[in-house]
C-alpha cells in the first residue's frame, strides 16, 4: 500500500518541490505578485480562459498548427529519407543540404515564410513542417540504410514485386528508427509552433503569452507557460504510447 | 542423382569493385550441373565465393560472365522456384511466425483457408506448434532458422537454396537441424544447393559436394558421397564417413591455407 503513494511521490518529487518553492516564495512576498503570481492566481486565470473559450481557442490553433506541419514532414520526411537511402541521385542531391540545414535554426526561415505567405497559419504550419522535416528524413535514412540486405532478398524470392516492397517490408522495418525520429520531432514542432506564434503575434497559447506579456499581465504569461508544459507532455505520452503499441514485436517491448 | 540436370552454370565468372581499390574476380569459369532432386554441396574457404555463387543462381546478384540456366531457362532476378534460406534468418521481426511463414503465400494468391491450413502445416513439420503467435525476438536461434525453412518450404520451391544456414546455430542445435533437414528431404525430395565451409557437414548431407578454390573461386573437385540413406547420425561413426571426410578435407585444407595468405 505505502508503494501507492510513495512511488508517484518519487516520481514527481521534484516538481511538487518546485511548485511549493513557488507558493512559498510568492505567498510570502518574497517578490512581489508582478514578478512571480501566486500559483493559485496562476490556476485561476487558466480556469477563467478556459471557461471564456479563449484557451481552448488558442490551444486548438497551437495543436493544429504544430500538428498539421508535423503530419507534413511525417509524410515527406519518411518518403525522402528512403529516397536518400535507396536512390543514389537523391542522395547526392539532398545528403549535404540535409548536412547544412540539420544543425542550422530553421525559425530563420519565418521572415521568408511570411513574406510568402503573410501571416497566417499557413506560415506557421510551412515553418512548422520545414523544421521536423529534418529530424524525420533523417531518422527514415538510417533506418532504410540499416535494413538487412538478405531480409530484402527473402521477401524478393517469397514473391513480393518491386512496388509491394516499400509497403510490405521497408516501411514496417524501419518503423523504430522512424518512431524514434518523430518522437524527437513532436517537441520541436510544439516548440517551433509557439515561437512562431510568439514572433509574429498571432492567436494561440504563443501568441497569447505575448499579448498578456505587452498588458503586464504576469497571471497570463505564467498561464501560458503551465499550458505549454501540460501540453507538450501530454503530447510526448502520446508518442510513447503510440511507439508502444505499433512496437509490440520488438524486442524492446516484448515480454519474456 | 537421377534424370536430368535441372540447374546448369556455364562458364561463370563474377567481378566486382570494391569502394577502394581494383577489380576482383571473385569466381572464375565455373561449370557445374546439378540433377532433379540432388543435394549438392558447396565447400569452400571462407572469401572463395560459394555464397555469391549461390547469390547468382537466386537472382540477387546480376550475372555478367557465363550462364545459369534453370530448368534450360536463363536465371532472371529472383523467384519463388527457387527457395532461399539464409545464415542470418533474414525474418520479417514484426511479423508473428505464422505471419513470415504466410507471407510467401499471400503473395501467390492461395485463398486464406489454405494460406492457413498450409502455414499451419509446415509450422506442425518443423516442431514450431504453440509458437505460432510468437515474435522472432521471442524465440532462439535454432527456432528462428526453423521458421525461415518452414517460411521458404512453404511456396512449395522447386529447388532450395541454402546459404550457411546452420552457421549461426551452436553445435547441439546444429546437429538437431541436420536430423530435421534430412527428414524434410525425406517426405519432400528438391533439388539442393547447400553453401558451407564445415567439411562433415557437407558429407552427411550432401549426395554430391563440390570442393570450390581459393579466390578466385573455381570448382576445384567434385566428390561424390555414396553413404545411402542417412537414417540417424549413426553413419558419422562409419569409416566410409571418416574416409570422405579426410579426403575433402585434404582438398580444402590447402585452398583454407591460400585464402588466409592471401588476406593478409
Amino acid at each position: 500500500m505505502a508503494r501507492l503513494i510513495l512511488n508517484p511521490l518519487r516520481e514527481t518529487g521534484s516538481i511538487l518541490a518546485v511548485v511549493l518553492a513557488w507558493y512559498w516564495a510568492s505567498a510570502t512576498h518574497l517578490v512581489t505578485d508582478f514578478l512571480l503570481p501566486t500559483p493559485l492566481s496562476v490556476i485561476q486565470r487558466i480556469g477563467a480562459d478556459a471557461m471564456s473559450g479563449d484557451l481552448p481557442a488558442a490551444l486548438e490553433r497551437t495543436i493544429g498548427a504544430a500538428l498539421a506541419g508535423f503530419a507534413i514532414a511525417g509524410v515527406v520526411g519518411t518518403a525522402l529519407g528512403i529516397a536518400m537511402a535507396r536512390v543514389r541521385a537523391v542522395r547526392w542531391f539532398f545528403d549535404p543540404l540535409i548536412s547544412i540545414g540539420f544543425p542550422m535554426p530553421k525559425i530563420a526561415f519565418l521572415p521568408i515564410f511570411l513574406l510568402w505567405l503573410g501571416p497566417t497559419i499557413a506560415a506557421e504550419i510551412t515553418i512548422v513542417a520545414f523544421t521536423v522535416l529534418f529530424p524525420v528524413a533523417t531518422a527514415a535514412e538510417a533506418g532504410a540504410e540499416g535494413i538487412e540486405t538478405v531480409m530484402l532478398w527473402s521477401a524478393r524470392s517469397l514473391g513480393a514485386r518491386e512496388g509491394q516492397m516499400l509497403w510490405q517490408i521497408v516501411l514496417p522495418a524501419i518503423t523504430p528508427q522512424l518512431l524514434t525520429g518523430l518522437q524527437i520531432a513532436l517537441p520541436i514542432a510544439l516548440i517551433t509552433a509557439i515561437v512562431a506564434e510568439m514572433l509574429t503575434g498571432s492567436d494561440g497559447v504563443g501568441g497569447a503569452m505575448l499579448a498578456a506579456m505587452r498588458f503586464a499581465d504576469s497571471p497570463g504569461v505564467f498561464a501560458g507557460i503551465i499550458e505549454i508544459a501540460v501540453l507538450g507532455y501530454g503530447l510526448v505520452k502520446m508518442m510513447e504510447w503510440l511507439r508502444a503499441a505499433l512496437l509490440r514485436w520488438h524486442s524492446e517491448t516484448a515480454a519474456w | 542423382m537421377s534424370g536430368a540436370a535441372q540447374i546448369v552454370f556455364e562458364g561463370v565468372g563474377h567481378s566486382y569493385v570494391p569502394p577502394r581499390g581494383r577489380r576482383v574476380q571473385a569466381l572464375l569459369d565455373i561449370s557445374l550441373q546439378i540433377a532433379h532432386g540432388e543435394f549438392m554441396a558447396l565447400l569452400g574457404p571462407s572469401g572463395c565465393g560459394k555464397s555469391t555463387l549461390l547469390y547468382l543462381l537466386g537472382g540477387f546478384v546480376r550475372l555478367t560472365q557465363g550462364a545459369i540456366l534453370v530448368d534450360g531457362r536463363p536465371v532472371s532476378g529472383p523467384g519463388p522456384d527457387r527457395g532461399v534460406v539464409f545464415q542470418s534468418f533474414a525474418l520479417f521481426p514484426w511479423k508473428t511466425v505464422r505471419q513470415n511463414i504466410r507471407y510467401g503465400l499471400e503473395r501467390l494468391g492461395l485463398p486464406r483457408a489454405e494460406q492457413e491450413e498450409r502455414a499451419q502445416h509446415f509450422i506442425d513439420m518443423v516442431h514450431l506448434t504453440g509458437f505460432e503467435n510468437s515474435y522472432p525476438s521471442q524465440l532462439s536461434g535454432g527456432m528462428r532458422q526453423r521458421v525461415a525453412i518452414a517460411r521458404t518450404l512453404a511456396v512449395r520451391p522447386a529447388i532450395l537454396l541454402m546459404d550457411e544456414p546452420f552457421g549461426a546455430l551452436d553445435a547441439q542445435t546444429r546437429e538437431i537441424m541436420h536430423e530435421e533437414l534430412l527428414a524434410i528431404m525425406r517426405a519432400q525430395r528438391m533439388t539442393t544447393l547447400f553453401v558451407t565451409h564445415d567439411v562433415r557437414e557437407a558429407v552427411y548431407l550432401a549426395d554430391r559436394v563440390a570442393v570450390m578454390s581459393a579466390r578466385p573461386g573455381r570448382i576445384k573437385e567434385v566428390v561424390p558421397i555414396a553413404l545411402g540413406e542417412r537414417t540417424g547420425p549413426e553413419v558419422m561413426k562409419s569409416p566410409a564417413f571418416a574416409d570422405y571426410v579426410e579426403q575433402l578435407w585434404n582438398l580444402v585444407k590447402t585452398e583454407a591455407a591460400q585464402a588466409v595468405a592471401g588476406s593478409r
